[in-house]
């Protein structure tokens, strides 16, 4: 019994066993479905052992769906326990775990996949390629991603969720002050998925430099590939940084090392560094897609080409390597000089010299040009002042002296937020509304895509704006209550009434999906944004390999231009093509990784050993495997592009 | 069997064993903590574009300006990270 | 699988390119957590505590033995290479077989390093010092040890099926490694050692 005693939550509520009811019953209901539908072959033979990119990046959206909505129930607890003073719905403990899982949710398992399932979509079909340079790899990626992911989330039902905040700072984070297993989690879980973005990074840098259709020089690849080379370039960079991070927290908390602590020359404040080393550049790894696909949207839909090409590439290198230069300014108040506190200051706001260049451009690319009000050009055109609001009150926190009045209240978590939610959520939806069609074959209803980027932008307003004031008032974040005297209650209700708003946003794109399956129409064709780079230029649904013929390119838009300038992009004859095999590697692997993860988080030692040479075995096994792919033959790819929508050649 | 040993390779082997015993002397003789550092950091990163050049053969194809682009760029955010963590919590705290 | 016979055989193939290049960018990963790692160094290293410091612990001549042991594996298996790219397999295999026997060498004199540490009271709790210290060189120590496994894979497997494209990159890429184990091994060496005793 002892063994099992560990398990058990150590703050339970109601709230924990209702859930434990609920994951059992859908696990259940999964497992009783795909064995009613006699579906397990299917699911195993196309999607588990698959190794083809766009797969890979339809589950990563999935994930990052569901994740979306796992931080999205967090956030409204957080801001129904804050809506009325001395309100009593959660207590401190709960109030701690849930803004914890919420900040590691949104930003690794929510945001990072979402771009990833963009990347792995787009990008090959953006460059021409047949996949990525590393297939294999790509798969053991999204598996380590998604196994990182499981482990985090069943911390509430087993041992406990961590509770010491997203960045999890020293000696908080410390055995000492948190007891359960939940940091334990914290650092294992992110450190598999890291992983996982670690090789996604590799992967993406090597497709792009290597790997792009003949004509394609760097300077002739849509925004969106150009901006991806760089977020992957930040991610080889960064992340290493936190592999090492997490595995002194690690240490510190499972063998008593004293990297973090007060004692024997320990030195919490390394932690926060080092966090802050990797996760100030983690959140340029986010915004720059985001800020790729806006580009490829309000160029598509102004009907013109992307204003200023040069200095928008040029100010996303410049961001990438400023973006490495100002970790400094998360914690202007720990007690270093002037000087130190002066150098971040100045860095942090020389990043606004590049973002306005690229807000700048997008403005030019409107102007005078035949804009369509689809609904990603709304969240495109709704996320240029509402960025530049979160932009601007990020200036104002860079300035060091002022931080310490702005330092760890509301106004710091209006201010990101202002950035994340405009910034990538928008462009999240946005770009899932534009690639849907080449991702499923039908439409997205527009009339209510447009109420749903009418309700979260009124949303957003309400529930973040209010934050600014409270947070100059005072407001301290991470408190789990108020007093009444403090005066912060109406505008914390108006919070609360944004968050509700942007619910109904969020339960209405599910809406819009299922309204959309039954009601829109299927014969849309391969173009129907009438848009101007390669990936319009496959057929719908896009076959496995998905240019029959590798395309010839001339300029930053070759599909626009064989459209309107007689450009031919498929100059060659037919060949047969050479494709990947799927393979179970990366999942069994993965799975392993998960049971390693979860037996180092209870220190079950014989297990973490057991798995260790099971991860072993694998590798070693792949080593010596011959696999040399397969050919799909010229008739075959003549039957396929006649069924998928003629052939283009 | 002799071409089995290049000269320049044997050149690199011999040249990073002096670079080592150079590097030794701030061990025997008594320098200055700046004396002995700098020599230090020269000889250390002669030894590692040594090995970059001419036992990795970094520069052997027509993608060396990746290769190189990103090993710079990553020994330059290194060393940011190394001297940045250092500025706050050694020179100026 | 186009075979390019202009190029030597572990770049004759398209994928063979990508797989260099991509173990590059994996390398330039590696310089950041090695840099890391001597960022915390740096911070920690006179935060010793009630432990000993470095100049009390550190001795010259396990060091320098180490040195020279992985100067000579990295000069080895660049010979290696050399002879790879003349087609002699034989030579190579001798080549490769000779690093990673100074490779265990090596491990063998930093197990004994380790261990002698523990036994004078630096172990991996003592302080933040011995922590980052351990933590630094074990580092290096379980990239050997797996270089070491790897490599073995490798030998087998150029006996088995001969020097072919697929055989003869995975040794290039596996020969990078082990250069850069070397590279790092000299800043360890320079920053760690020498610094610390200067």
């Amino acid at each position: 019994m002892e063994f099992f005693e560990r398990f058990a939550v150590p703050h339970p509520s109601p709230a924990i066993y209702a859930s434990m009811v609920v994951i059992g019953l859908s696990v259940i209901a999964i497992i009783a479905g795909l064995t009613y539908f006699k579906k397990w072959g299917y699911l195993w033979r196309e999607w588990l052992t698959t190794v083809d990119h766009k797969r890979i990046g339809l589950m990563y959206l999935i994930s990052a769906l569901l994740m979306l909505f796992r931080g999205g129930v967090d956030a409204i607890m957080m801001r129904a326990q804050l809506s009325a003073p001395d309100n009593k719905l959660l207590d401190a403990q709960h109030y701690n775990e849930i803004f914890t899982t919420h900040g590691v949710v949104m930003i690794i398992f929510m945001a990072m996949p979402f771009i990833f399932a963009f990347m792995n979509y787009v990008v090959p079909l953006q460059i021409g390629a047949r996949d990525v340079a590393f297939p294999r790899l790509n798969a053991i990626s999204f598996w380590l991603f998604f196994m990182g992911a499981m482990l985090f989330n069943i911390s509430f039902v087993l041992g406990g969720s961590p509770d010491a905040g997203w960045t999890s700072y020293f000696p908080l984070a410390g055995t000492e002050f948190s007891e359960s297993v939940g940091t334990n989690y914290y650092m294992i879980a992110i450190q598999i998925s890291g992983l996982g973005s670690l090789m996604t990074g590799i992967n993406m840098i090597t497709t792009i430099i290597k790997m792009r259709a003949p004509g394609m020089t760097l300077m002739k690849m849509p925004m969106f590939t150009w901006s991806t080379l760089v977020a992957n370039l930040i991610i080889v960079t960064v992340f290493p940084v936190l592999t090492v991070a997490l595995t002194m927290g690690t240490m510190d908390r499972l063998f008593a090392t004293n990297f973090f602590t007060s004692t024997n020359g320990g030195m919490d404040m390394l932690w926060a560094n080092l966090f802050w080393v990797w996760g100030h550049p983690e959140v340029y790894i986010l915004i720059l897609p985001a800020f790729g696909i806006y580009s490829e949207i309000i160029s598509t839909f102004s009907s013109k080409n992307l204003y200023g090409y040069k200095s928008m590439v040029a100010s996303m290198v410049i961001i990438s390597v400023l973006s490495c230069l100002v970790w400094a300014h998360h914690f202007f108040t720990m007690g270093q000089g002037a000087a130190a506190n002066s150098f971040f200051s100045i860095t942090t706001m020389a990043i606004a010299v590049p973002t306005g260049v690229k807000i700048f451009n997008w403005l030019f690319t409107m102007w005078k040009g035949k804009i369509r009000f689809t609904v990603p050009m709304l969240y495109s055109v709704g996320f240029i002042p509402l960025f530049t609001i979160g932009g601007v009150t990020g200036v104002m926190l860079a300035m060091s002296a002022a931080d310490y009045q702005y330092h760890n209240t509301m106004f710091l978590v209006a201010h990101f937020h202002n950035t994340i939610i405009p910034g990538v959520v928008f462009a999240m939806l946005a770009g899932l509304t534009y690639y849907w069609p080449k991702m499923f074959g039908f439409m997205l209803n527009e009339r209510i895509g447009k109420w749903t980027f009418w309700l979260l932008s009124i949303g957003f307003v309400l529930a973040f704006f209010p934050m600014y004031i409270t947070g100059l008032d005072g407001q301290a974040r991470r408190m789990y209550t108020y007093s009444e005297a403090t005066g912060f209650g109406a505008l914390n209700m108006l919070s609360f009434v944004g968050a509700g708003i942007m619910a109904i946003a969020f339960a209405l794109i599910v809406y819009n999906v299922y309204y959309s399956i039954r009601y829109s129409p299927r014969n849309i064709g391969s173009d129907p944004w009438d848009a101007r780079t390669l990936e319009w230029a496959t057929n719908t649904p896009v076959p496995e390999y998905n240019f029959a013929v590798t395309p010839q390119v001339n300029s930053i838009q070759p599909f626009w231009d064989s459209k309107k300038k007689g450009h031919v992009l498929f100059p060659a004859k037919l060949d047969k093509i050479h494709m990947p095999n799927n393979s179970g590697m990366p999942f069994i692997l993965c799975s392993i990784f998960f049971v390693w993860g979860f037996s180092f988080v209870f220190a079950i030692w014989p297990l973490v050993i057991l798995s260790t040479i099971g991860i072993f075995a694998c590798l070693a096994l792949r080593s010596f495997e011959k696999d040399h792919g397969r050919y799909i033959s010229v008739e075959e790819i003549i039957e396929t592009e006649e069924k998928t929508g003629g052939a283009k050649l | 069997m002799k071409e089995l040993f290049p000269v320049k390779q044997v050149m690199g082997f011999v040249f990073s064993l002096i670079f080592t015993a150079i590097a030794l002397s701030v061990y025997f003789f008594d320098l200055s903590f700046a004396a002995g550092l700098t020599i230090l950091i020269v000889t250390a990163f002669i030894q590692a574009i040594l090995q970059l050049v001419v036992f990795m053969h970094a520069g052997e194809t027509k993608d060396k300006w990746a290769i190189y682009g990103n090993v710079y760029f990553m020994i330059f955010i290194g060393l940011i990270t190394i001297f940045g963590t250092l500025f706050l919590f050694i020179w100026d705290m | 699988m186009k075979l390019d016979h202009s190029q030597p055989l572990e770049y004759s193939t398209g994928q063979n390119n990508l797989n260099i290049f991509g173990f590059w960018i994996f390398l330039g990963a590696e310089i950041m957590l090695f840099a890391t790692l001597f960022t915390s160094y740096f911070t920690l290293e006179h935060r010793t505590g009630s432990g000993p410091t470095g100049a009390e612990i550190f001795e010259i001549t396990p060091v320098l033995i180490e040195t020279i042991l992985l100067l000579t594996s990295s000069f080895v298996i660049g010979l290696g290479i050399h002879a790879m790219r003349l087609g002699k397999q034989k030579a190579m295999i001798s080549f490769f077989a000779i690093t990673l026997l100074l490779g265990l060498a090596f491990l063998g004199v930093e197990i004994y390093e380790f261990v002698h540490y523990v036994h004078i009271g630096a172990g991996l709790q003592t302080s933040a010092f011995t922590a980052i210290l351990l933590t630094t060189l074990g580092t290096h120590g379980l990239h050997v040890t797996f270089g070491l496994f790897w490599g073995l894979a490798i030998i087998l497997q150029v006996k088995k099926c001969g020097l072919t494209p697929e055989t003869a990159n995975k040794s290039f890429i596996f020969s990078l490694y082990w250069h850069f184990l070397d590279v790092v091994w000299i800043f360890i060496f320079s920053f760690i050692y020498l610094k610390g005793m200067m």
